[in-house]
């Protein structure tokens, strides 16, 4: 490429990168914010003051702060773990598995990381800095208030790692069989063109239309009461639906339908159709020439649809709120009751940090798969 | 096996010795509670997990799920939590069981106050009570000179002198969240005014001197408070309380604790509890309860296990470990400071919450409506024309007011 | 492929969507023509209910629904036609405003006023969400190759946050004398209440939305970049082409499949603009079409519910929502039948 006749010139750069670091301030900011909020005692929290937020003068008075040497050490870890993430998981996943089990690799490699990461910043990191916060002198010395009480109040007394375990359910039961359903219609329409496919598609679109609040609202009375109308199917074992985390795994797959149909056709549809005509050729049919001939070369595709399909998951709250009850709540109505609950400032500190603990996993899962979104992408997923 | 039966019960009783031994008897039954969430939910729910097989929903969308809930066979929930509005749907199916043969049995510690009867018949049980009532600076009021506030133009007064000495950011903090909150707030000051909301046949009556001056005073109250009124919740104003950026609000009494919270507040002990303001015919606020029912659709023996958890969970001993936590009826709460609002509104004659279906109605037109009037966008009777409208359309959909 | 195989490869996905959205979506288009009620009877009862000391004891008439000998209460179901669309859509109260000229009490009427916001709401966000996506995707591309991946990584962060927790961190920096409120009082020497009138709150809504999707567009557009074919660029370069004519006609007219589909998600999305309102507890100034039916269908504090009116208004909602898409459906029809 001559690079020469597409430089560009110095104001233009200028204002490109400018442009750029403004962007990424204002995407970072809440996010960084509501973070150095759940650290802080509910008095520096809100306070209206931004620096008396950053270095809550009232937390440290309490006698919880860290210390300069504690901050370093602390972006130290940060750095290593998104060095980890987004180069070396990569490339370890690429040597240790073989290419159709490559997303095995990774929920391990990604699972590693992450109890690496919380074992070294709240476990190691704390026991280290004890016997080293002495011997550094001013750099030692506590500077900023700082205290993780809030995210103990949210893990162990409030019971958050149970919605936590939820959610993982609910979401990885949505992700698996929406994929795996989707998949399937995702191919059929990308090879087949009749009217009947163009209409399904349209009707799928219409449906993804939908505000979800109606639809919701009729599930409720009909899963409460889905013993008694199973009896006659099931017998005396008909389960009530309401409050079944497969129950809502069902309905979010559906509603999570249109949209992933959608990119997986368009997805198909640029994998070449000669590829799959010569497989049926030599014998194979329809299914056969699925397995061997479609499914090595879809992964791109099925992962970034799959990384959709999980954020809706995750982040449902009309569904789950609805359908399911305390015992097997996942996280977002978990801290939507929080807020709404009376609360004292300080509950709503705590509501704060669980809204961070929520946002975290989301965050290693983008640094991981941030490569693969990209190209998933570029292979073709959202032609349109 | 015995081993592990030991080693279990031994950790169990270090971990939860004191809590263990906190409930009477060891409940074999397993039981499921559906309530609202709030800090009291919370307290007794724990104190009745403490019997064992025992799992509780603090559920935000209890509302919803509980008139379903209940009328399954068998109820998905044995015990709901309800206040004196969310009772009316319950008791319209007859999904709730009468009390009266378990208050006989078990029932020796409770008051004859806490019996909500329907017809004679006692259907729920209630453990608190709750009021908005006026919470004000004393510092300030005394510094500038002004006597406790009694009625809404002495409210106002005070706010005005207030706003002149420009001590505090806004003289009045007020809960007028568009929705509930606001419905509450036209509530109190209609029955303040002495109002009544319906005529016969459930017909509204709210479009009268009565309403105007209602909507007249609250109008007169957000000149002094937070621009951003029409957003802000009990949270909101207890916050702006706690940091010292209000003199005056009408909060509920379970919000009176928070102001002398160390942890949070800057104006510990500088927050005096009185009276809700008089309107013209009677203290401008409402008597709420909350409380607990049991599950109709449920076996007897279950039924008898509900109601002795039950009763573990509001006894003396969860009332005397969360004392401030809200207005508790129980022989063994001590009204401290905090509860002497609400007392005063209940004794200068407020009435209780005038809960029923049409009332539910209403109060949700009024919420919706009263917006348009407060910005200005529409005036007094067009407001009040506007919302009885509203509230015909719905309750002739609802089936109460007949075409 | 023939229509058995077909059907085997989409059968389960169809079966879903038809179980759990069609066939409710059935329930919610009869439900608009009927109106359910409960059979009530006046009584009288007395009702006893705690004071601060004492019980107060009051008996009035009350509406009482009557219930059959299984302990059910008796509803009965009656076909209205249209009378929920007309409570719905008040067409008397909306003709006479709109006869008057009269604008603001056309939108003071609650289907008007949520159809005003949402219209609004989608249409503006729709060109911004379009333009800063294309920006931020243009902008990455042109970084250096080494700060890509963490830049890219920064700005999915406002796509990823769980909408709930997105808008109320939104609530907690501007509400009251939130930090950034704070610093723009600060920055313009005067008081603001952001939260105090409704183009102010729209605005901040807009903003939003636009903060929580342009990422989405940013990374497919930026996806769509890699595959710019390189010589086209080349020779443009060489027929003297500026930049900003490349961008023109190279650039975009490349990416305007993905422009299309962005534009229809977006369409969709903000449609049904819901989150927005509640986390912004904005409901005193404006409100949605979603919300406006999410309204009807919660339950008030004594159960009553709206359903026939808020099946009439999801309908309508729907409509909206088709006319909206035909433009992009129509090609869709058109690549349909091409691409075979």
């Amino acid at each position: 490429m001559s690079s020469r006749a597409l430089r560009q010139p110095l104001g233009l750069r200028l204002t490109s990168n400018f442009f750029l670091a403004f962007w990424c301030l204002v995407a970072a900011f809440p996010i960084f914010w509501i973070t150095v909020m759940s650290f802080k005692s509910p008095v520096d929290a809100f306070d209206g003051n931004a620096l008396n937020v950053i270095f809550g003068p009232a937390t440290l008075e309490t006698g919880k702060g860290i210390s300069i040497l504690d901050i370093l050490m602390g972006i130290a870890v940060l750095w290593v773990t998104a060095r980890l993430a987004t180069k070396t998981l990569p490339s370890m996943v690429r040597t240790y598995t073989k290419p159709g089990q490559a997303w095995f690799g990774w929920i391990i490699g990604g699972l590693a990381l992450v109890l690496g990461f919380l074992l070294a910043l709240f476990v190691v990191l704390p026991a280290v800095l004890n016997v080293l916060n002495p011997l550094f002198g001013p750099l030692g010395r506590d500077v900023m208030g700082l205290t993780t009480e809030h995210y103990k109040t949210v893990w162990i007394d409030r019971g958050f790692s149970n919605n936590f375990k939820n959610s993982l359910i609910v979401t990885a039961g949505v992700v698996t069989v929406s994929l795996t359903v989707g998949t399937l219609a995702g191919y059929g329409l990308a090879r087949s063109g009749s009217t009947l496919a163009f209409w399904i598609l349209i009707v799928a679109l219409v449906f993804r239309a939908l505000p979800h609040s109606v639809l919701v609202a009729g599930y409720l009375p009909v899963f409460i009461n889905s013993a008694e109308w199973l009896r006659p199917i099931l017998g005396e074992n008909a389960p009530t639906l309401y409050g079944k985390p497969f129950a809502v795994i069902a309905v979010l797959v559906a509603i999570n339908q249109p949209f992933t149909i959608w990119m997986l056709r368009s997805f198909f549809q640029n994998i070449p159709a000669e590829l799959d005509e010569a497989a049926r050729v030599d014998g194979c049919n329809h299914f056969q020439a699925f397995r061997r001939v479609i499914m090595p070369v879809m992964w791109p595709g099925v992962i970034t649809t799959g990384l959709f399909s999980f954020l809706l998951a995750y982040n449902d709250f009309l569904v789950t709120s609805l359908l399911l009850d305390a015992q097997n709540q996942t996280m977002v109505p978990a801290i939507a009751g929080m807020f709404n609950r009376e609360t004292t400032t300080t509950d709503q500190v705590v509501a704060v940090a669980a809204a961070v603990s929520i946002t975290a996993p989301l965050f290693f899962l983008v640094m991981i798969f941030q490569r693969q979104i990209v190209s998933g992408l570029t292979a073709g997923a959202v032609k349109g | 096996m015995k081993l592990k039966t030991l080693i279990l019960a031994g950790a169990m009783s270090v971990a939860s010795g004191a809590a263990w031994a906190a409930c009477s008897f060891e409940n074999p039954v397993p039981l499921k509670s559906l309530s609202a969430g709030f800090e009291a939910w919370k307290a007794v729910t724990d104190a009745m997990a403490e019997c064992g097989n025992f799992s509780a929903s603090l559920d935000q969308e209890f509302r919803e799920k509980q008139p379903e809930a209940f009328a399954a066979n068998p109820a998905l929930y044995q015990i709901g939590g309800v206040s004196n509005a969310t009772l009316v749907p319950l008791l319209n199916a007859g999904t709730i069981r009468p009390l009266d043969d378990l208050v006989a049995k078990y029932g020796q510690d409770l008051l004859p106050n806490q019996l909500i009867k329907v017809d004679g018949q006692t259907m729920a049980i209630a453990m608190m009570v709750n009021a908005q009532h006026l919470m004000y600076r004393s510092d300030i009021l005394a510094d500038l000179g002004i006597a406790e506030p009694k009625t809404y133009a002495d409210v106002l007064a005070a706010a005005e002198k207030i706003k002149e000495a420009g001590v505090v950011e806004y003289p009045l903090g007020g809960t007028f969240k568009t929705g509930w909150n606001l419905g509450q707030e036209f509530v109190n000051m209609y029955l303040g005014e002495g109002g009544e909301f319906f005529a016969d046949g459930n017909m509204p009556a709210i479009n009268n001197e009565k309403g105007v001056r209602a909507l007249e005073t609250l109008k007169a109250m957000t000149a002094y408070m937070d621009p951003e009124y029409l957003v802000s919740d009990s949270t909101y104003v207890q916050q702006q309380f706690q940091q010292g950026k209000i003199a005056m609000a009408n909060l509920w009494a379970s919000r009176a604790a928070a102001m002398n919270d160390e942890a949070e507040s800057q104006v510990v002990g500088k927050v005096k509890m009185a009276a809700a303001p008089m309107g013209s015919a009677a203290p401008a606020t409402t008597i709420w309860w909350d409380g607990m029912v049991l599950a109709k659709n449920m076996s007897d023996e279950e039924a008898d296990a509900a109601f002795r958890v039950m009763m573990e969970g509001i006894d003396a001993e969860m009332v005397q470990a969360n004392n401030d936590v809200a207005v508790w009826l129980n022989p063994a709460y001590t009204p401290g400071e905090l509860a002497a609002g609400a007392a005063a509104s209940a004794e200068a004659g407020a009435k209780p919450y005038p809960a029923s279906g049409p009332m539910g109605i209403m109060h949700t037109a009024l919420g919706n409506g009263l917006a348009d009037y407060l910005t200005g966008a529409k005036d007094a009777q067009t407001t009040l024309a506007d919302i009885e409208a509203d509230y015909l359309t719905a309750a002739k959909e609802a089936g109460l007011v007949s075409n | 492929m023939n229509f058995r195989t077909f059907a085997a490869f989409v059968g389960p996905s169809v079966f879903m969507m038809l179980l759990f959205i069609a066939f409710p979506l059935v329930s919610v288009f009869k439900q608009s023509f009927y109106v359910t009620q409960p059979i009530y009877e006046t009584v009288e009862v007395e009702t006893c209910t705690p004071g601060f000391l004492t019980q107060t004891c009051v008996t009035e008439e009350k509406s009482i629904p009557k219930l059959d000998e299984h302990g059910e209460i008796i509803t009965q179901t009656q076909f209205v036609g249209l009378e929920s669309y007309r409570n719905v859509l008040e067409p008397e109260r909306a003709w006479r405003a709109i006869s008057e000229g009269s604008w603001s009490v056309l939108s003071t009427i609650n289907f008007w006023k949520a159809l005003r916001f949402t219209l609004t709401f989608t249409l503006i966000t729709l060109p911004l969400v379009i333009g800063f996506g294309l920006a931020i995707a243009i902008v990455i591309n042109n970084a250096a190759q080494a700060i890509r991946g963490p830049v890219i990584f920064v700005s999915l962060l406002p796509f990823i946050i769980t909408p709930v927790i997105g808008a109320l961190s939104i609530n907690w920096l501007f509400r009251g004398d939130g930090i950034l409120t704070a610093m723009l009082e600060w920055w313009l020497n005067r008081d603001i209440a952001l939260f105090a009138q409704a183009w102010t709150i729209e605005l901040l809504m807009m903003l939003y939305r636009v903060w929580h999707v342009a990422p989405f567009a940013a990374i497919v557009f930026y996806a769509g970049l890699q595959t710019v074919n390189q010589d086209s660029l080349e020779s443009a370069v060489i027929d003297g082409a500026s930049r900003w004519q490349r961008l023109k006609y190279i650039v975009i007219p490349h990416l305007m499949p993905l422009i299309i589909f962005v534009s229809m998600i977006h369409l969709m999305d903000a449609y049904r603009v819901f989150e927005e309102i509640v986390g912004f507890s904005s409901q005193g100034y404006v409100i949605s079409l979603q919300w406006l039916t999410y309204d009807f269908l919660v339950p008030d504090q004594a159960g009553n519910r709206s359903i026939s009116r808020a099946s009439a208004s999801a309908m309508l909602t729907m409509v909206g929502i088709v006319i909206l898409l035909i433009a992009p459906l129509r090609r869709t029809w058109r690549d349909h039948k091409g691409g075979h």
